[in-house]
C-alpha cells in the first residue's frame, strides 16, 4: 500500500490516540463478529475455501483465525490468542476471542469518557484477580464429587458446540474411554499424555461407527504381502536408518585395481544390511518400524536366510512370520516406541566399532495385527507394554467432515484431559461468566477509586458470553444475562453442562492480559513496504 | 473519523447466513440434478469429455462427478459423498446424491422460516436412526452359498447399468471372481480383497460375451525370446524373481582403474561369470517358467533359452504378486536363496496367446487360484472401460453380500417404506423438530420418483399408488419395476438390493447434508503462502455472485 510518508523520518503512516484505540477496538470487533456465531450449542459452521479450492468445515475459532490471514496488526494479537488458548486449553477459543473484544469495546468508552488508560488497566487487572480467585473458591466443584458422569459431561459440553452434537452422547464416552486408557501413572503425578491417542480418519460408514481401538494404528500396510499379517507376542524394533543396500553417505569414488575386488563390493554392499537384520532377527525382534525405506530386495533376500521367521513376501514360514513397516512417521515411531518400550535406534554401531543389536532396544506388546478398514490397511500395536495407546477411528461421510470431527474430538479429549489434571469444574453455559459478574459488580461498589469504573464494566463484559449464547440459541439477549444467579448455576452443574474450572480460570487471564496489552497501544507507526517483502508476501 | 478499518485481505470473499444457507443448498442441488438421470434401469449414460480430450461413457454416478470441474465448495463437499460411498461399498453413488440433495432441497422451506439449522439437524438425525432401525426390520437375510440367489441379487444391483442388457455375463463374471478370491477368516467371517486379487484386463475386439474369469492370471507380455522359447507348456513349474537377471552395478559409485590388459578381460569375464551363475542358481530347480520384474539381459536369455526354458521381464509388481498367489509361488529376490518350495507348481497351463496384434501369456487352469483375472472383450476401448466400471460395481455388490449376507428390496421399496415408517412416527414427536423429521421422511421419496421420472411413467399416479400401499403393514417389498414401470412386488420380481450399500447410502446423505446445513459462513479466497500478493483493490461487496454463478456453469456440463 503506497501511502506517502508525512514526514520524512517515519517513512509511512502515524496515527496516535483515540485514533488508534478506536481502531483497534473496531477491528478486534470485526474478528469477534466472525466467530461470534459459532459459540456454544446452537453455533454454526464456517466454511472456508482456499484459492485452490480446497474446503475445510469448522467451528473452532482457533481454526477459522487461523486460516483467515488476518491483516490488521490488533487483530492479529487476537488470532494468536485464540492459538495460545488452543495450545494451552484446547478449547474455549470463541469465548477467548468474544470476551477481549467486549472488554476492549468497554474500556474504550471509558477512555473516551477521559478515564485514564492505565487506571482501567489496573482495574481490569484488579478484576481479573478477584475473578480467578472467586472462581476457584466458590464456584469450581471437586470432580470426585461428581464421578466419571462428570467426565463425560464435560466432553459432551465441549463437543456439543461441534459439528458431532447430535451424538455427543456417543463420542463423549469415547473420548473418555481414551483419556483413562492413556493415563500413566508417574511416580510423583498422574499423567494423560493424549498425544498417544492417535486420531485415524477414513472415509464411510457414518459418525455413529467411529470406535475406539486399543493398540496403537499406523496408517500403513506391510512393506511386502507376502508378510505375515499377525504376529504375537510381538518384539518391536524401532529404527531410524535405511535398511537398503547400504551406501556411501558422500560421493565417494572407490578406486580398485583388480576387477575381482569390484565383485565383492557388491556383495558386501548387500551383505550389510543383510547382516543387521540377521541382528535384528537375533535380537529376537520380529516387528521392524523404519522410519526410512527398506529395500525389498535386501531385506527379503536377508531375512530369508533365517529359519527362524520370516517372510517378506518370499518365505511363508506362517508360525512367526516378521512384519516390517517401512516409511513410518517419526512422530509415529517415537510413540510406537514410547507405548512398547523399545528404544528408537539410528546405529548399530557400538563404542567398539562393532554394530550390534541389543535385545533390550526392543519394544513388547501382545500383538501386531494387520487389519482393513475401509479400503486402508492399518496396523496395529495392541497391548503394548509400557503405556497403553490407543486409536480413535473415525468414520464420517467425507473428509471435511472427518477433519472437522477430528478437531472436536481433540479439543474434547484436551478438556477431559484438563478437568482431570485440575480436578475442578465449574457449570457452564454461561452460568460461571453471570456469577462472576454479579460478584464483581457488588465488589466494585466497596472501592473508592477510579478503577471501580473498570471493575463495574469488567463484570459487564464477563456478560457477553451468556448473552452470545441466548442470541445464538435466538433468545430474547436483553434478560437472559440478568436472569442468571447462583440458583442457576446449581442447576447447570446438575444438568451435566460443566467445563474444567482451568480453562475458565484460562480464559479469563488470557482475555484480560491480551485485551491490556491492545489498550496499552496509544501509537501505532505503519511503514511503508519494501518492494521486495511485498513481493515476498 | 476515520476510514473503515481494514481486518481482513481484500481478497478475501466473505458471505454469510441465509444467503450461504440457500447458496450451499442450490450448488448441491445442482449437482444432484447433473446425475438425477443416471438412477435406475431405465437411465440414461453421460458422455463427458475431459481436459485432455478423452472421452468418458458413463452412468456411474462417481465417475461422472469425479471429471466435473466444480468451483461451489458446497458442490465439491458432495462430490466426495459419492467417492465415499465408492470406496465403502462400490454402488450406490447416485443413490447417495439424489438424497442428499433432496434432504437439503426440503430443508429449504425450514430455512426460509427461520428454523435454527441445528434443529433441522438434530430432526435429521433422529430420522437417520429410526430408518436404520426400519431396515434392519425388513432386512431379510440369504444363503451366500446358494448361487442362483446370488446371481440374480448381483443381476438386479447392476441391472440399473448399460451392462444390464446383457443378462447374466456380469452378474456371473462378477460372482465368479469373488468367490475365487475370498478369502475365509473364520468364525463365518469372509474377507475379499478387489483391489489386490482381481485384474480385470480389457482387450479390445471379440464379443463382450468372450469375457471369462480366468482360474489364474494374465498379463499382457510374451516371453522374452518368441521362437525360441516355448510358448506353451503343460503344468509349469514357475519361479517368480523380483531382481534382475543382468549384472548390477554397486549403489557405490566404483572406478576400476585397470593396469593390464588382461584386467580388462577379466572384468567381462566376470559380469558374464555372474549371469551364468545366477541361471545356472536357477535352472538347478528345473523350471519351466521364470518371471521377472526387471530385466533380463540377453546372455541370460539365452542361457534360460538353450534349457528350454521360457522367460517373461518387466513385469508389474502386483502381477507378480497375483501370480504368486494363483500358482502358489514365492517371490525370490535372490537366485541363490531359491528353495524347492519357491516354486509354483499350482497351474495347470502356460500359454501364449496373441489378441489383435498383441501377445498375451496365460497362466490358468490353476489348482485353487487366490487370484484371478478378469478378461473383458468388446467392440471398442469406451465401451469395455464402462463394461470394467460395471463389473468393479458388481464385484462390490457381491463382496459386500459375501460380508453381510442381508437384503432389502430395490426398486425404492425400501426408501417407500422408510419414508411411511417415519411419517408415521412424526406424529409422535413432539415440539419443533416434528416438521423437519417429517421432511426428511417425504425426502426419502425422492428416489422412488427419480425412478419413475426415469422410465417415463406417470410420476404422480404412479407414486400416490405406492404410498398408498405402504400405508398399510405387509406391503414392504412393493417397488417400481425400473424397466416397465409397473408398481409390483419386488421379492417376486427379485428386485433386490444388499443392506450394506442401502444403509451406507442413507448414512452418508444424511450426515453430509447435515454437515452443509450447518455451514452460515464461507470465506473464500484464501492464499496459500506462495500465491503472490493481491494488488490493492477497493473493498468492494461481491460475495453474492458467487454461488448464483456457479450453479450456472454446473448446469450446460
Amino acid at each position: 500500500m503506497a501511502i506517502v510518508a508525512q514526514t520524512p523520518d517515519i517513512l509511512g503512516e502515524r496515527q496516535s490516540g483515540q485514533d488508534v484505540r478506536t481502531q483497534n477496538v473496531v477491528a478486534c470487533q470485526a474478528v469477534a463478529n466472525i466467530v461470534k456465531s459459532s459459540l456454544g450449542p446452537v453455533g454454526l459452521d464456517k466454511m472456508l475455501v482456499d484459492d485452490i479450492g480446497d474446503v475445510t468445515i469448522t467451528n473452532d475459532s482457533a481454526t477459522i483465525l487461523k486460516m483467515l490471514e488476518v491483516e490488521h496488526p490488533a487483530a492479529k494479537v487476537l488470532v494468536e490468542l485464540a492459538e495460545l488458548q488452543d495450545r494451552e486449553v484446547g478449547d474455549g477459543t470463541t469465548s477467548v476471542v468474544i470476551l477481549v473484544t467486549e472488554l476492549l469495546k468497554r474500556a474504550n468508552d471509558l477512555v473516551r469518557n477521559k478515564i485514564h488508560p492505565t487506571s482501567i488497566i489496573s482495574g481490569y487487572r484488579l478484576a481479573m484477580r478477584e475473578a480467578c480467585k472467586y472462581v476457584e473458591e466458590k464456584l469450581a466443584t471437586k470432580v470426585e464429587k461428581l464421578g466419571k458422569d462428570s467426565l463425560v459431561n464435560c466432553a459432551k459440553t465441549s463437543m456439543s458446540t461441534k459439528l458431532i452434537a447430535t451424538d455427543s452422547d456417543f463420542f463423549a464416552n469415547l473420548v473418555v474411554d481414551a483419556v483413562q486408557a492413556v493415563k500413566t501413572t508417574n511416580a510423583r503425578e498422574v499423567k494423560y499424555p493424549i498425544k498417544s491417542i492417535n486420531i485415524l480418519k477414513a472415509h464411510g460408514k457414518s459418525a455413529k461407527d467411529s470406535y475406539l481401538l486399543n493398540g496403537y494404528a499406523l496408517n500403513m500396510g506391510r512393506a511386502a504381502q507376502g508378510m505375515s499379517i499377525r504376529v504375537a507376542p510381538a518384539r518391536i524394533a524401532c529404527l531410524d536408518f535405511n535398511l537398503q543396500k547400504t551406501k556411501m553417505q558422500m560421493g565417494v569414488h572407490v578406486l580398485v585395481t583388480d576387477p575381482r575386488e569390484l565383485e565383492k563390493i557388491h556383495e558386501r554392499e548387500a551383505d550389510i544390511t543383510k547382516e543387521r537384520i540377521q541382528k535384528l532377527l537375533k535380537a529376537g525382534g520380529n516387528v521392524v518400524l523404519t522410519t526410512k525405506g527398506i529395500d525389498d530386495m535386501s531385506l527379503k533376500a536377508c531375512l530369508l536366510n533365517f529359519h527362524f521367521s520370516c517372510l517378506v513376501q518370499s518365505f511363508y514360514f506362517v508360525e512367526s512370520g516378521a512384519i516390517a513397516l517401512r516409511r513410518v512417521g517419526k512422530e509415529d515411531l517415537r510413540h510406537v516406541a514410547k507405548a512398547t518400550g523399545a528404544t528408537v535406534v539410528t546405529t548399530f554401531a557400538d563404542m567398539e566399532g562393532e554394530e550390534t543389536f541389543d535385545s533390550s532396544l526392543l519394544g513388547h506388546a501382545d500383538e501386531v495385527v494387520e487389519e482393513r478398514i475401509a479400503d486402508d490397511d492399518v496396523i496395529l500395536i495392541k497391548g503394548t507394554k509400557n503405556s497403553s495407546a490407543v486409536s480413535l477411528i473415525l468414520r464420517g461421510a467425507n473428509d471435511y467432515m472427518l477433519d472437522e470431527m477430528d478437531r472436536a474430538l481433540h479439543d474434547a479429549l484436551c478438556i477431559v484431559k484438563r478437568t482431570l489434571e485440575s480436578n475442578m469444574v465449574v457449570a457452564g453455559g454461561g452460568a460461571v461468566e453471570a456469577a462472576l459478574s454479579v460478584y464483581l459488580e457488588y465488589l466494585s461498589t466497596t472501592l473508592g477509586s477510579r478503577e471501580q469504573l473498570a471493575i463495574a464494566e469488567f463484570a459487564e463484559s464477563l456478560l457477553v458470553i451468556p448473552k452470545v449464547l441466548s442470541v445464538n440459541a435466538a433468545k430474547d439477549a436483553t434478560y437472559m444475562g440478568l436472569d442468571l444467579s447462583k440458583g442457576i448455576v446449581r442447576n447447570n452443574l446438575e444438568a451435566g453442562v460443566i467445563e474444567p474450572a482451568m480453562s475458565k480460570v484460562k480464559i479469563i487471564q488470557f482475555a484480560t492480559e491480551a485485551a491490556i496489552m491492545i489498550l496499552r497501544i496509544d501509537d501505532m507507526i505503519k511503514l511503508v513496504k519494501d518492494e521486495r517483502e511485498n513481493e515476498e508476501d | 473519523m476515520h476510514a473503515p478499518v481494514l481486518v481482513l485481505k481484500d481478497s478475501l470473499k466473505r458471505e454469510s447466513g441465509s444467503k450461504v444457507h440457500h447458496a450451499n443448498i442450490q450448488a448441491s442441488k445442482a449437482v444432484a440434478d447433473i446425475i438425477r438421470t443416471t438412477l435406475g434401469p431405465r437411465s440414461m449414460l453421460k458422455m463427458l469429455l475431459d481436459a485432455a480430450g478423452g472421452i468418458v461413457v458413463t452412468n456411474d454416478g462417481n465417475a461422472i462427478l469425479r471429471e466435473l470441474d466444480l468451483a461451489h465448495p458446497a458442490a465439491k463437499s458432495m462430490i466426495e459423498l459419492s467417492r465415499t460411498q465408492d470406496e465403502e461399498v462400490g454402488d450406490g453413488t447416485t443413490s447417495v446424491i439424489v438424497l442428499a440433495g433432496e434432504m437439503l432441497h426440503v430443508a429449504a422451506t425450514f430455512i426460509d422460516k427461520n428454523y435454527h439449522p441445528t434443529v433441522i439437524c438434530r430432526a435429521y438425525n433422529k430420522a437417520l436412526e429410526d430408518s436404520i432401525s426400519v431396515l434392519d426390520k425388513i432386512a431379510m437375510p440369504i444363503d451366500v452359498t446358494d448361487r442362483a440367489t446370488m446371481l440374480s441379487l448381483v443381476k438386479s444391483c447392476i441391472g440399473t447399468k448399460f451392462t444390464g442388457q446383457f443378462g447374466d455375463l456380469i452378474a456371473d463374471l462378477a460372482i465368479e471372481a469373488t468367490t475365487t478370491v475370498g478369502v475365509d477368516l473364520g468364525q463365518g467371517l469372509r474377507e475379499v480383497d478387489i483391489k489386490k486379487y482381481i485384474k480385470v484386463e480389457k482387450i479390445p475386439g471379440g464379443q463382450l460375451e468372450d469375457s471369462k474369469v480366468l482360474k489364474g492370471v494374465m498379463i499382457n507380455k510374451d516371453v522374452v525370446a518368441p521362437g525360441k522359447m516355448r510358448r506353451r507348456i503343460l503344468f509349469p513349474r514357475i519361479i517368480l524373481l523380483d531382481c534382475p537377471l543382468e549384472y548390477k552395478k554397486g549403489e557405490n559409485q566404483t572406478n576400476a582403474e585397470l593396469a593390464k590388459e588382461e584386467d580388462w578381460e577379466i572384468l567381462l569375464k566376470m559380469e558374464e561369470e555372474y549371469i551364468q551363475n545366477m541361471c545356472m542358481q536357477i535352472l538347478k530347480f528345473k523350471p519351466d517358467l521364470v518371471i521377472t520384474e526387471k530385466g533380463l539381459s540377453d546372455l541370460a536369455c539365452h542361457y534360460l533359452s538353450k534349457a528350454g526354458v521360457s522367460a517373461i521381464r518387466r513385469l508389474r509388481k502386483t502381477d507378480n504378486n497375483r501370480i504368486a498367489k494363483a500358482c502358489g509361488a514365492v517371490v525370490v529376490n535372490r537366485p541363490e536363496e531359491l528353495q524347492e518350495s519357491d516354486v509354483g507348481t499350482g497351474a495347470g497351463l502356460f500359454e501364449v496367446k496373441k489378441f489383435g496384434d498383441e501377445f498375451f501369456a496365460f497362466i490358468v487352469d490353476c489348482k485353487d487360484p487366490k487370484a484371478c483375472t478378469v478378461l473383458l472383450r468388446g467392440a471398442s476401448k469406451d465401451l469395455l472401460n464402462e463394461v470394467e466400471r460395471n463389473l468393479q460395481d458388481a464385484m462390490s455388490v457381491a463382496r459386500n453380500i459375501l460380508k453381510n449376507p442381508k437384503l432389502l428390496p430395490g426398486g425404492g421399496a425400501t426408501e417407500l417404506t422408510v419414508s411411511a415408517a417415519l411419517k408415521q412416527k412424526s406424529s409422535s414427536i413432539e415440539g419443533i423438530e416434528k416438521w423437519p423429521y417429517e421432511a426428511a421422511a417425504v425426502a426419502f421419496e425422492a428416489i422412488p420418483r427419480t425412478l419413475a421420472q426415469n422410465c417415463g411413467v406417470n410420476v404422480i399416479r404412479t407414486m400416490t399408488a405406492l404410498q398408498g400401499k405402504h400405508a398399510d403393514v405387509g406391503n414392504e417389498w412393493i417397488g417400481i419395476d425400473g424397466n416397465t414401470g409397473d408398481v409390483v412386488d419386488t421379492k417376486e420380481r427379485k428386485i433386490w438390493d444388499s443392506y450394506n450399500v442401502k444403509a451406507q447410502t442413507f448414512k452418508t446423505a444424511i450426515e453430509a447434508a447435515c454437515m452443509l446445513l450447518r455451514i452460515d459462513d464461507i470465506v473464500s479466497g484464501i492464499k496459500k503462502k506462495q500465491a503472490p500478493a493481491a494488488g490493492p483493490t477497493p473493498p468492494k461487496p461481491k460475495a453474492e455472485e458467487e454461488g448464483d454463478a456457479d450453479s450456472e456453469q454446473i448446469l450446460p456440463e
